[in-house]
């Protein structure tokens, strides 16, 4: 047999190798039945101590909202390596889209896929959702609307300056937020220690700044990932003529 | 119980699926589908290592008892990750294929530069 | 969600793994791909995970399969004018 037939037999083996090797280490593991340590104090007293229902939120947004920093920094990073990559590229012509009933169609949808996304932003406290979630929302709907509309329409809707703006003020917002336990002594971002209304457990206005910190990772989120599929897309070129409402620059 | 090894048995086939693919396929795109299914394995892998027999979502009001939350709040953010790095490295595939004209690997580095 | 289900859904995600590591057209690799990601939010679902499944099924079968997309576009493009700013 040929050499490469020979080295994927090999890497084959190792593979089924070193599953086997994971197999006999996870093995060794108990299932847990009773949840000690940090987890079940979370269980416990995230009602409490927090105010929000969601214990998923208030571990991403109060008792590790440090992690979540992080993260939001990972996307800023990637969104800023990808639009480096193609910011010498402009679009000279751009598609005009779909046909006449596809548009007509999806701009009856478009306003309640905006209101799904803000309303899974906001209830993130309450319900499973949140940040995250809701800008993956609200970017799949800025994808729709440029590969429905013609990615040179959808630019001058809304502006790349926008997104970025956007997705600044979100992280600033984020920091802002966490800046206000600093400044009352209760430590970065503290949640109810530093101020921030309780509320009754349960309601819409409770939680803290679980909701404020929803809605900064939110439009980071979406003006993010918006922005790289926007930087990915605005290569393409067809041969119709232009969209009228694009200035060839 | 056996919810928890079927778990553990997937995600290690799965991840040793992803591993053979990253290494043994010449096409770029194969290695960007490998390193998602190695990170999707990891995730199914963590979920599982949380779940409590009988146990209800941490959402409050819970009725029993609830699984393990940790375990999520790490899978939220591992997707969001998995999903930035994921996008960077298409990016760089696209930029390959534009300076090589090709995105089969042997090719690319027999042309060196 | 009883163990016959959940070993159907941990079946069905090693198969579309497979197909998508070992077919030689890309595309249906993507496809099958964005298939997997569902499979996988199924059985976050089975395994009492409500957050962890919105995000999986919303990111994974919803952009990162566009973004698959528009680089495979993006790379078939051998044989027609470049842009200029190159």
């Amino acid at each position: 047999m040929s050499k490469s037939c020979f080295l994927r037999i090999v890497t084959f083996l190792l593979c089924l190798a070193l599953g086997w090797q994971f197999w006999k280490g996870i093995l060794a593991l108990e299932p847990t039945q009773i949840i000690i340590g940090p987890a079940a104090h979370y269980i416990e007293s995230a009602a409490e101590e927090t105010g929000a229902t969601n214990i998923v939120a208030a571990i991403l947004f109060d008792y590790r909202a440090l992690d979540t920093l992080g993260e939001a920094s990972v996307i800023y990073t990637s969104v800023c390596g990808i639009a480096m990559l193609f910011a010498k590229s402009k679009f000279k012509i751009s598609s005009t889209g779909l046909s006449f009933i596809v548009k007509r169609g999806v701009s009856f949808i478009i306003p309640f896929l905006l209101l799904y996304a803000a309303g899974i932003v906001l209830m993130g406290h309450i319900s499973p959702g949140g940040g995250f979630q809701g800008g993956a929302v609200f970017a799949t709907a800025t994808i729709l609307f440029c590969i429905v509309y013609g990615s040179g329409f959808e630019a001058v809707m809304i502006k790349p300056k926008t997104k970025e703006l956007i997705e600044s003020s979100g992280a600033l917002m984020f920091v802002l937020i966490g800046f206000v336990g600093l400044w009352t002594g209760a430590g970065f971002l503290a949640n109810i220690a530093a101020g921030y209304p309780k509320g009754e457990v349960g309601r819409f206005l409770s939680g803290g700044s679980i909701p404020l910190l929803n809605i900064a990772v939110g439009m980071k989120v979406s003006a993010g990932l918006s922005t790289i599929f926007y930087s990915m897309i605005k290569l393409l070129e067809f041969e119709v003529t232009k969209h009228p409402g694009v200035k060839n620059k | 119980m056996t919810i928890i090894t079927l778990s553990h048995g997937t995600a290690i086939i799965l991840f040793c699926i992803g591993l053979y693919t990253i290494i043994s396929k010449r096409n770029l795109f194969k290695t960007v589908i490998g390193l998602s299914l190695m990170e999707s394995s990891v995730l199914l892998l963590i979920v599982a290592a949380g779940f409590v027999q009988g146990g209800r979502p941490p959402i409050l009001p819970i009725e029993g008892i609830a699984v393990n939350p940790l375990p999520h709040a790490f899978t939220l953010t591992a997707i969001v990750i998995g999903a930035s790095d994921l996008a960077l490295a298409l990016a760089f595939v696209i930029k390959l294929h534009q300076r090589y004209k090709t995105v089969d690997l042997d090719k690319i580095r027999g042309l060196r530069g | 969600m009883s163990a016959l289900f959940y070993s159907f859904v941990c079946f069905f995600l090693i198969l579309t793994a497979l197909v998508a590591s070992e077919i030689k057209d890309i595309l249906s690799a993507v496809i099958s791909l964005s298939v997997f990601s569902v499979l996988l939010a199924i059985a976050f679902v089975a395994l009492q995970a409500p957050d962890v499944a919105l995000t999986q099924a919303v990111i994974s079968s919803g952009l990162i399969t566009s973004l698959f997309l528009v680089a495979y576009s993006q790379t078939q493009k051998e044989g027609r004018r470049e842009n200029d700013e190159e």
